[in-house]
């Protein structure tokens, strides 16, 4: 089922809080624009490289590349659109 | 006023440290044109010859190489009342490794003999086209060994903080080679973590210095009798990617050859993430034993000169 960007975003949300064991944070907490790492939702590295896993995983989508990773990393808005992206160029090719 | 003095203050000493450095820095520099001029007209062999008194003035006038060293000799060697002798091998072997890799530095036609124990398992875990950690530690002489693995059909990454690539760009770039592994240095994007993954991911090579703690999650270990701390960022890495480990240590075992061995194969895994630093501890530790029975049979090819224990 392909899902829309804002559905897609709720979708990545529960996902990160579920797979990454976040436990003080729901889902309806994380602000679509804050960042991911730091500050925003506190992820650290190794976050980091179990989303990349998760991402493959849930959405089929690989980042093969570490300049777009670091684009799509830096918020829940930020990497929903990557994987739009992402899956949109798979079915085109 | 009193602000005035202490900023003069201050400053004062920034000037001397400042002149202070720059003695030592020619010294240093000096000391390097000597062993180039001698490498030059003597070749690898002049050079080795002057270690012997370069290294002996070290051993007996420098008490610092001697608070040094005892940090690791007391607890290789506990039953020893000297360490003098074991300084001078420690340090001399250390010397060699570092002249051995001016002479490939300046000779791009220059090459040593190199043994690889394991290529078969190698290979193998390869094969399985989930990629490969490569565990390693700052024994032997493993810049001249990693840059000469034999050619597995798979890109090597190095995962290694900046000082170190700056050496490895140094020695390629002497050698005018093209650099032979790909560097992801440990001080970019989330720790080169995220790379090292997608280079996984890729099903390549990710090679990482497991012994030096620096920062992030770590585990306590024993080794060599005494507890110390080590990163666990690597088996980390490797259990969430589901990717092999394997500890490969390299040796110089002779003038110009050099043996690399895999000491180790493990998969590591974790059932609670929230209790990482204990689940991560034993494959820490397997690391450290490894790392042990290495030391059993080259124990003057540890070079690690600073407290280990209190890292």
């Amino acid at each position: 089922m392909k899902l829309d960007l804002n559905e897609l975003k709720q979708k990545l949300k529960e996902i990160i809080v579920r797979d990454l064991k976040l436990i003080d944070i729901t889902p309806e907490e994380i602000d679509d624009n804050a960042p991911l790492f730091g500050e925003g939702l506190g992820l650290d590295s190794l976050d980091a490289v179990e989303l990349v896993v998760i991402i493959q995983k849930n959405f089929g989508v690989q980042i093969i590349d570490m300049e777009e990773g670091r684009k799509a990393f830096e918020s829940i808005e930020t990497l929903a659109k990557f994987i739009l992206d992402r899956q949109k160029e798979d079915q085109n090719s | 006023m009193a602000k005035n003095k202490e900023k003069k203050k201050v400053k004062h000493k920034d000037i001397k440290t400042k002149h202070k450095k720059t003695i030592k820095g020619r010294l240093h520099a000096l000391g390097h044109w000597i062993f180039y001029v001698t490498m030059k007209f003597f070749g690898h062999q002049g050079a080795y010859l002057l270690l012997w008194p370069v290294v002996g003035s070290y051993v007996i006038f420098s008490r610092r190489i001697h608070r040094l060293t005892q940090i690791y000799l007391k607890k290789r060697f506990p039953n020893k009342k000297c360490y003098w002798f074991d300084t001078f091998k420690l340090v001399h072997s250390f010397s060699q490794v570092l002249v051995d890799r001016a002479w490939l530095g300046l000779n791009p036609n220059a090459h040593f003999k190199g043994k690889l124990e394991g290529l078969q398992q190698l290979e193998k875990l390869l094969g399985q086209g989930k990629g490969l950690i490569i565990l390693t530690a700052h024994v032997g002489i493993w810049q001249v060994a990693f840059s000469n693995l034999p050619d597995l059909n798979v890109p090597v990454n190095v995962l290694m903080h900046y000082e170190e690539e700056n050496a490895a760009k140094h020695y390629f770039d002497l050698r005018k080679q093209k650099c032979p592994f790909h560097i992801i240095r440990n001080d970019g994007f989330m720790g080169g973590l995220v790379e090292a993954s997608i280079a996984l991911s890729r099903g390549e090579i990710v090679t990482i210095m497991a012994d030096r703690y620096v920062h992030g999650p770590y585990a306590k270990v024993k080794f060599l009798g005494y507890e110390t701390r080590v990163p666990i960022g690597a088996y980390m890495l490797a259990a969430i990617t589901s990717t092999p480990v394997i500890v490969l240590l390299t040796a110089k075992t002779g003038k110009i050859n050099y043996l690399v061995k895999i000491w180790d194969v493990f998969q590591p895994k974790y059932k609670d993430k929230r209790n990482k630093e204990q689940e991560m501890q034993k494959y820490a530790q397997k690391f450290i034993n490894a790392l042990e029975e290495y030391l059993k049979i080259y124990p003057y090819q540890w070079y690690n000169f600073y407290d280990f224990w209190n890292q």
